[in-house]
């Protein structure tokens, strides 16, 4: 590919003007969000090897903390930040500015008011205990209708794409946004207006788990790593027809794998093979994702580097999963915190990681001026990754430990605590690492969008 | 993929093809799941929450316990849920009919709590769950926030907790379970799902020893 | 263009811009070589893998996914050809528990079934629970007034209630397997009692009311 001209410079400047406050908006949401979240997550990891923390107090008790923190990374951080750069691909690729903008406003406030119902009620007592679902439903459908408002600018700057092909980050981005409504809201109806009857129960929140993790989180993540590493390193993607196949792989098994934390449970055994089976048939769908997103790996860039690392992350969490849904397998870490480790990996690491090297690219042309400060990038590089594989390694071990007593009928549960107690703490390190480098990313990203320099604007090759 | 409908259908077909496969399919098979009467006992199972245990699971729900305690048996050669005696065969689908919110867990950092009625070598009793409740033991936490602190007034009361040693209040005082407390204790004492349904032990194929 | 500042992370150059990006992924890349592995291999490896994949999917859902039987929930268990088979309830199990319910046999006759010296009669080592089917299947139906004399020893108290449909109205075979489990127990070693002969009983003798020891004699 040559050297971009003039024209297409001037062109991406003006075309970011439209997007530059809806976009900026949800961004800045979705930063403060993954704060409150990396709180959250600290508390609760020093509640279980510290129960007494908080434990007088009702609102942060360890069940609330634990349901307020995923509720607030996958809502908020992934909701916001996610959604906007999903957006922002579309309409880069489309060429024409950000149609709609007041409507995403609108949307944003509405999508993060709706949150904070939810979260609020969730402290207040009424978490529904189910994974992924924890809001309450009061707040569901408002957060469920913002969703749409700002989808609209997303699919209306697809429909009006002035090249009709369709890239790689399209169908991803496509994805995630025409197929995250369906989900909530089947999920919502299913499991908490008219809740289905007993186990299914269990069976449907899984479906809506794993749906949201490959129809949603993934597509979301994907879809900066295919914009970013051609834009940065210039080279094609290099198996692009496959790039098909792994997609309708991900898309069509991913959901499959509901059944992935029922094995052994009160369902028939077929639930828990066919996830069993789906989730190794989602391998190849790493693999495709591994062969063509291998640039990442190379470069000095640092985005570059984050979507490389988080794509590492991102298909070893697959791997593992993979691994650990074998009965075998399954039998020692299952119910330990293992699984937490393994979600992690593909959650903290994968998904934010991707998303972190996508935010990296896109501000400063969203912003019209570069990063405020380099170091801050490399800090949060830094930290985030140690953060990670020292959480992962922690989670990993102290699940191991657990699960090696767990089996052991004679160890009793305080006996389990104490042994996994350093564990524990390591991950409490951790989640305290993770929750700095955000702090270093919420600096920078202040700093850049809202204070202004008086310098003269550096210029952006786009 | 240049069109843009067939990526729109194609999308659609994954998400309901999933669904249809996992969420309708358990549907139509355990949608219509029936108790199962036994004539030796003339009454089926499982049986319904009274009322004060069906308030105690809006409150089990409520602190979302579900973060550290499952409740679902495997079976006796899965992990050592059987040794641990947590319950003598495997969790069914007919165990939860009757629950408005199910509660299974992904979690034990806590034990089990399935089959707490009939939890074997010795079952807890209401005071026991009380006091454990209060003091906290090992991971738990002390969710002191459940109960009371008051000044006696006249008798002591008899929901009052018998606290010895360091926890015991002062003199004058007595610990007293909030209304919210003994809900989600008759609850926990309402968990019992030992009847053997058919298909929870099934006669094992070919012969060979029932167990 | 100057050449992109890579180490500043302030700004990250794009090489190239949207439209080059889009025009070049295009056109189909079977004719781009990809310059870090041998080209040729790499589809191939690819679909090697996705059939590898599927056929272990189809082999392990064939052998552990139970025939997709809502009744099967031990994977392990080799699917059956008409599904789960259902546990057929032990009789001798079905009758203790019978003999315990609330109200029945046990609250008499006693848990170990020694019964209750002058008033309620042993069952343990008891002729007539040894004795003829017949016999011991009117007791049950019909119940039982007066003396009677068991191992010598003589018990008079309230009449044996009727568990047939005089009484209790226990089914055919609520009164098999109790029968069954009190001639197996506590020491007695006498065959089953099955639901036809109970029905047989029941047919041949029609109403009646309760039984004295010198009738049941006469009859057996």
């Amino acid at each position: 590919m040559t050297a971009p001209t003039q024209a297409a410079t001037d062109e991406d400047t003006a075309t970011e003007a439209a997007g530059r406050r809806p976009l900026l908006l949800l961004l800045g949401f979705g930063i403060l969000w993954l704060l409150a979240a990396g709180v959250l997550a600290f508390a609760s990891a020093i509640q279980l090897h510290t129960p007494d923390f908080f434990a007088d107090c009702p609102v942060f008790t360890h069940g609330h903390a634990v349901a307020l923190a995923e509720s607030a990374w996958v809502y908020g951080w992934v909701g916001n930040a996610g959604l906007a750069l999903a957006v922002w691909i579309l309409v880069r690729l489309a060429g024409e500015p950000l149609r709609a903008g007041n409507v995403v406003v609108i949307g944003a406030l509405a999508w993060n008011a709706g949150l904070f119902i939810g979260l609020v009620g969730i402290a207040t007592g009424d978490a529904t205990g189910l994974p992924m679902l924890e809001l309450p439903r009061y707040a569901l459908p408002l957060m469920l209708t913002a969703y749409g408002a700002v989808g609209v600018s997303g699919v209306l700057a697809w429909a009006g794409r002035r090249r009709s092909i369709m890239f790689a980050s399209h169908w991803y981005a496509v994805a995630a946004l025409f197929l995250f409504p369906w989900l909530f809201s089947a999920a919502q109806v299913m499991l908490l207006w008219v809740p289905v009857r007993g186990v299914l129960q269990a069976v449907a929140d899984g479906w809506y788990a794993q749906g949201l993790w490959s129809l949603w989180l993934a597509p979301l993540a994907l879809a900066g790593a295919y914009y970013v590493v051609p834009k940065i390193t210039g080279r094609l993607i290099p198996s692009y027809e496959a790039a098909s196949l792994g997609f309708w792989c991900l898309v069509f098994v991913g959901p499959w794998t509901g059944g992935r934390h029922l094995i052994g449970g009160p369902v028939p055994a077929w639930i828990s093979s066919i996830a069993i089976v789906a989730a190794v048939t989602l391998l190849f769908h790493y693999l495709i994702v591994l062969i063509n997103l291998r640039a990442s790996f190379g470069g000095k860039s640092v985005a570059l580097r984050f979507i490389g690392i988080g794509l590492a992350a991102y298909v070893l969490g697959g791997v593992v999963d993979a691994a650990t849904s074998m009965r075998g397998v399954a039998a020692l870490v299952q119910f330990t915190y293992f699984d937490g480790a393994q979600q992690q990996l593909a959650l903290s690491g994968g998904i934010s990681l991707m998303i972190y090297g996508t935010l990296y690219f896109a501000v400063p042309r969203l912003a019209g001026r570069a990063w405020a400060s380099g170091s801050l990038i490399r800090g949060h590089l830094v930290l985030a990754v140690l953060g990670l594989v020292l959480l992962v390694v922690s989670l990993a071990g102290a699940g191991i430990v657990q699960g090696q007593a767990l089996n052991d009928a004679a160890v009793a549960f305080p006996r389990i605590a104490e042994r996994t107690r350093s564990w524990l703490m390591g991950a409490t390190a951790a989640e305290g690492i993770l929750l700095l480098g955000n702090l270093l990313l919420a600096a920078n990203f202040v700093q850049t969008v809202a204070c202004r320099r008086s310098a003269a604007k550096e210029a952006i090759a786009s | 993929m240049k069109n843009g409908l067939l990526l729109f259908i194609g999308l659609f077909a994954a998400l309901g093809f999933s669904w249809a496969g996992i969420v309708l399919g358990s549907n139509v098979q355990l949608g219509a799941l029936a108790p199962f009467f036994d004539d030796g006992e003339s009454q089926s199972f499982p049986q319904r929450l009274p009322g004060t245990a069906a308030r105690g699971q809006l409150v089990y729900r409520d602190l979302n316990c579900a973060s550290c305690h499952t409740q679902q048996v495997r079976r006796p050669d899965f992990g050592s849920d059987q040794a641990r005696g947590w319950g003598d065969r495997q969790s069914v689908a007919r165990d939860y009919i009757y629950q408005s919110w199910v509660q299974l867990g992904q979690s034990r950092t806590g034990p089990d709590l399935t089959n707490l009625r009939a939890r074997k070598p010795t079952a807890p009793d209401a005071e026991d769950l009380m006091e454990l409740l209060y003091t906290g033991q090992g991971g738990m936490p002390a969710y002191r926030f459940l109960f009371e602190t008051r000044k006696v007034t006249g008798q002591v009361s008899e929901h009052a907790l018998a606290l010895t040693g360091r926890l015991k209040p002062a003199s004058g005082a007595e610990v007293v379970p909030t209304a919210r407390t003994e809900a989600l204790v008759a609850y926990l004492l309402s968990l019992n799902t030992t009847y053997d349904y058919p298909e929870a032990k099934p006669a094992p194929v070919g012969g060979g020893d029932s167990k | 263009m100057s050449a992109p500042s890579s180490q500043d992370p302030r700004s990250e150059p794009a090489s190239v811009s949207d439209e080059q990006l889009l025009a070049a992924h295009e056109k189909p890349l079977g004719r781009q070589p990809d310059d870090k592995a041998n080209y040729r291999l790499q589809p191939l490896g690819i679909l090697f893998f996705l059939s590898g994949l599927i056929l272990f999917s189809a082999t392990y859902l064939n052998r552990y996914a139970g025939h997709f039987d809502p009744t099967i929930y031990d994977e392990g268990q080799k699917p059956t050809k008409g599904g789960a088979a259902v546990a057929k309830a032990d009789p001798v199990a079905q009758g203790k528990r019978l003999f315990n319910s609330a109200g029945a046999c046990y609250t008499c006759h006693q848990p170990a079934g020694l019964g209750v010296p002058g008033v309620y009669p042993p069952l343990a080592g008891s002729e007539w629970v040894q004795g003829p089917q017949e016999r011991v299947v009117r007791i049950l139906l019909y119940g039982l007034n007066g003396t009677v004399s068991v191992k010598g020893n003589a018990f008079n108290a309230a009449p044996m209630p009727a568990f047939g449909s005089s009484g209790f109205n226990w089914s055919d075979e609520k009164i098999a397997e109790v029968l069954t489990y009190v001639r197996q127990e506590w020491g007695n070693k006498s065959p089953a009692i099955t639901a036809d002969v109970v029905a047989a009983v029941r047919t041949k003798v029609g109403d009646h009311k309760a039984w004295t020891q010198d009738e049941l004699l006469q009859v057996h």
